[in-house]
């Protein structure tokens, strides 16, 4: 009886836990059955580089919601810190220095613009959604602005970052590596990350309990730039050209890649390994319906089904949880 | 002496303040489609250029941010600023069509662009035919593809016009004459650069066999394609098609990577654009329908091509 009912509370556990990783195996199964060109290194890498930008967003994403903030406005600053970097690799003669150097611009623009942001959510306590897209129509315009919206090609060299690859991993699968690890040790092994989910929880809570909550989401905001930052270049120098009108849409596949991966949309919930599952499940899906040629609409309804499963999926996970917490609760103090 | 020459500047002075007031000064509102679409923002740049040389014309322009709604208002506010002309570059002809409408009833001058809203009494039109853009690429492929190739099919934004036109080109003028051609990849880009990436990205996957032909409806599709398989010696015989002209296009052309691009010359537009508008305005004609050629660039006649992109600082 004790056996039956500890292997009953192990499914549950590997349920509620690791739920997202199971869709991930299963749907790689069905992937690997469906076509046979799914199951290559070539393929597997190239599923790998297509996410990765999306996917560092996505970190930044997570920590964002996780403190219950996020970020409409990484596309727009991708494409205006992106090209700008561009510009300036171009201005300076390429070279290593020059690389070194419109990598800090993509940095220094991306977290500029995200200081801002910041700024207006913790003084002027103005809702995120509201402020970022303001700064999605600000920087997108700026971009324009700097470029008369027109391309900027001939980028030399700077392509080796987003094109390049160390033996015969890509480039851009090893940055994603790099800021998952980040993303991993900030939100389970710092302060910073644990105060990034008391936010999340529960804000006044976490005043209450001495947490600077205005300069924890700076920082969350900050880090967020980082990570478009170094996005906006990868993107730039995959494509071969400074595009000031590129990177449509990135922050909503961003935001879709870290709710399906578990991110909780009220806060409080989510972690970096979720995210970078949900990114695959979303990139196995775009590939696998791309080599079987799926027509493109039915695509788009696919992605759209999945989405809405995972948000009600975490609902469902949610009130789950509260229910066995209240219940638990309530045996105690019946107990006593 | 004094007063005689007192009198004479006061004269001069009168005369020409009557000038100024009287001069004929015309105002003219463009409404581009979207300053996000590169060739929308060459063509407004160009149309900001041209009307410098005219000195009684003076031109505002206005962004209709690819959204319906947006430039159906920014006609309705240019009609209540009673510009005397209002150029307008639709995002969606028949969205639009109401209002172009709207401007004739209203007195205004009307011309309508890239794409030209056909069948309104009373409004002119400058453009270039889509369908023909993209039939010069079909017709110079049609004896070049090999027999028995593979081809992937590169579209614009669904719905729109000059994405849908160039694509019933490419089947009217290329696929119902080459059954032997396959098509393994069908799929919108959007205009894209970086989701046609993807797409081929995949494409070259899903096909043991290389592909032989990539038809694209715009040239920054093209490159993205074009970009997967810059490295891959498979594809060194593929030939490539594209719309626009753009500089990268002009540059791919000049390496051998990419096969032919048509042009759309925004320059032209833009010289025809204002060439209309001037001699509406000064009642010259009352109705003008144009179009600006479709030239054909390959690695034969791409130095044209970078004169032009030479001459509009896109290229060095």
């Amino acid at each position: 009886m004790q056996a039956k009912q500890s292997k009953a509370n192990l499914w549950e556990t590997i349920k509620s836990k690791y739920a997202i990783f199971l869709v991930l195996v299963v749907l790689f199964v069905i992937c690997s059955l469906l076509n046979s060109n799914f199951l290559t290194w070539g393929n597997l890498t190239n599923i790998s580089r297509q996410i990765s930008v999306t996917t560092i967003l996505a970190f930044g994403e997570t920590i964002l919601i996780i403190s219950g903030l996020l970020d409409l406005s990484s596309g727009s600053v991708m494409a205006f810190a992106g090209t700008l970097s561009v510009m300036c690799y171009k201005a300076m003669g390429e070279g290593t220095g020059a690389m070194l150097v419109s990598i800090l611009v993509a940095i220094a623009i991306a977290m500029f613009c995200n200081a801002l942001n910041a700024l207006m959510v913790t003084t002027f306590k103005a809702p995120a959604f509201i402020v970022t897209l303001a700064m999605q129509t600000m920087a997108r315009g700026a971009a324009l602005l700097l470029t008369a919206g027109q391309n900027v090609y001939q980028i030399g060299n700077y392509t080796v970052l987003g094109q390049g690859s160390v033996w015969i991993i890509p480039i851009p699968i090893l940055f994603m590596i790099f800021f998952f690890l980040v993303t991993r040790y900030i939100l389970s092994d710092t302060r910073f990350g644990r105060s990034l989910y008391a936010i999340g929880g529960n804000e006044a809570a976490a005043n209450a309990s001495g947490i600077a909550v205005n300069k924890v989401k700076t920082a969350a905001y900050l880090v967020n730039g980082v990570m478009v930052g170094m996005a906006a270049v990868l993107f730039m120098s995959r494509v071969n050209a400074g595009l000031p009108n590129g990177c449509i849409g990135y922050e909503t596949e961003a935001l879709t890649t870290a709710i399906i991966g578990g991110t909780s949309f009220t806060g409080g919930i989510g972690t970096a390994g979720g995210t970078i599952i949900g990114a695959f499940i979303v990139g196995f899906l775009n590939n696998i319906m791309n080599l079987t040629s799926v027509n493109s609409y039915l695509q788009q309804i696919i992605k759209g089904a999945i989405i809405a499963l995972a948000v009600i999926y975490d609902i469902y996970a949610k009130s789950r949880r509260t229910r066995k917490k209240m219940g638990n609760i309530e045996d105690k103090a019946a107990k006593k | 002496m004094k007063k005689f020459l007192s009198l004479a500047l006061i004269l001069v002075l009168t005369l020409s303040l009557f000038s100024v007031a009287f001069a004929e000064e015309y105002r003219v509102a463009y409404i581009a489609r979207a300053q996000a679409d590169s060739f929308a923002a060459w063509l407004a740049n160009a149309v900001k250029e041209e009307a410098e040389k005219y000195p009684d014309i003076t031109v505002d322009i206005f962004d209709g941010q690819a959204n319906d709604e947006t430039e159906n208002s920014l006609i309705e506010n240019a009609i209540t600023n009673k510009y005397d002309c209002i150029i307008i570059q639709p995002n969606n002809g028949e969205a639009q069509r109401p209002y172009a409408e709207k401007v004739v009833a209203a007195g205004i001058i009307c011309i309508t662009t890239n794409a030209r809203i056909d069948g309104i009494e009373g409004a002119s039109s400058v453009d270039a035919d889509p369908y023909e853009q993209a039939a010069v690429n079909a017709r110079y492929a049609l004896d070049k593809v090999p027999e028995g190739a593979t081809a992937v099919i590169l579209r614009g934004p669904a719905g729109n016009f000059h994405a849908d036109e160039r694509l019933k080109a490419w089947k009217a003028e290329f696929f119902d004459k080459r059954p032997d051609v396959t098509i393994v990849g069908d799929d919108y880009a959007n205009w894209n650069k970086d989701e046609a990436m993807a797409l081929m990205e995949d494409w070259v996957t899903a096909n043991e066999k290389p592909i032989g032909l990539i038809a694209s409806m715009n040239d920054n599709m093209c490159a993205g394609a074009l970009e997967v398989i810059k490295d891959n010696p498979d594809y060194k015989d593929v030939l490539s098609f594209g719309v626009d002209g753009t500089a990268e296009a002009c540059l791919l052309i000049e390496e051998g990577r990419m096969t032919a691009t048509c042009l759309q010359n925004a320059y032209e537009l833009a010289e025809l654009l204002l060439d209309t508008s001037h001699k509406l305005l000064t009642g010259e004609e009352t109705q003008i329908d144009t179009d600006v050629g479709n030239p054909l660039y390959t690695i034969d006649n791409v130095a044209e091509l970078r004169e032009i992109h030479v001459k509009a600082g896109a290229l060095q």
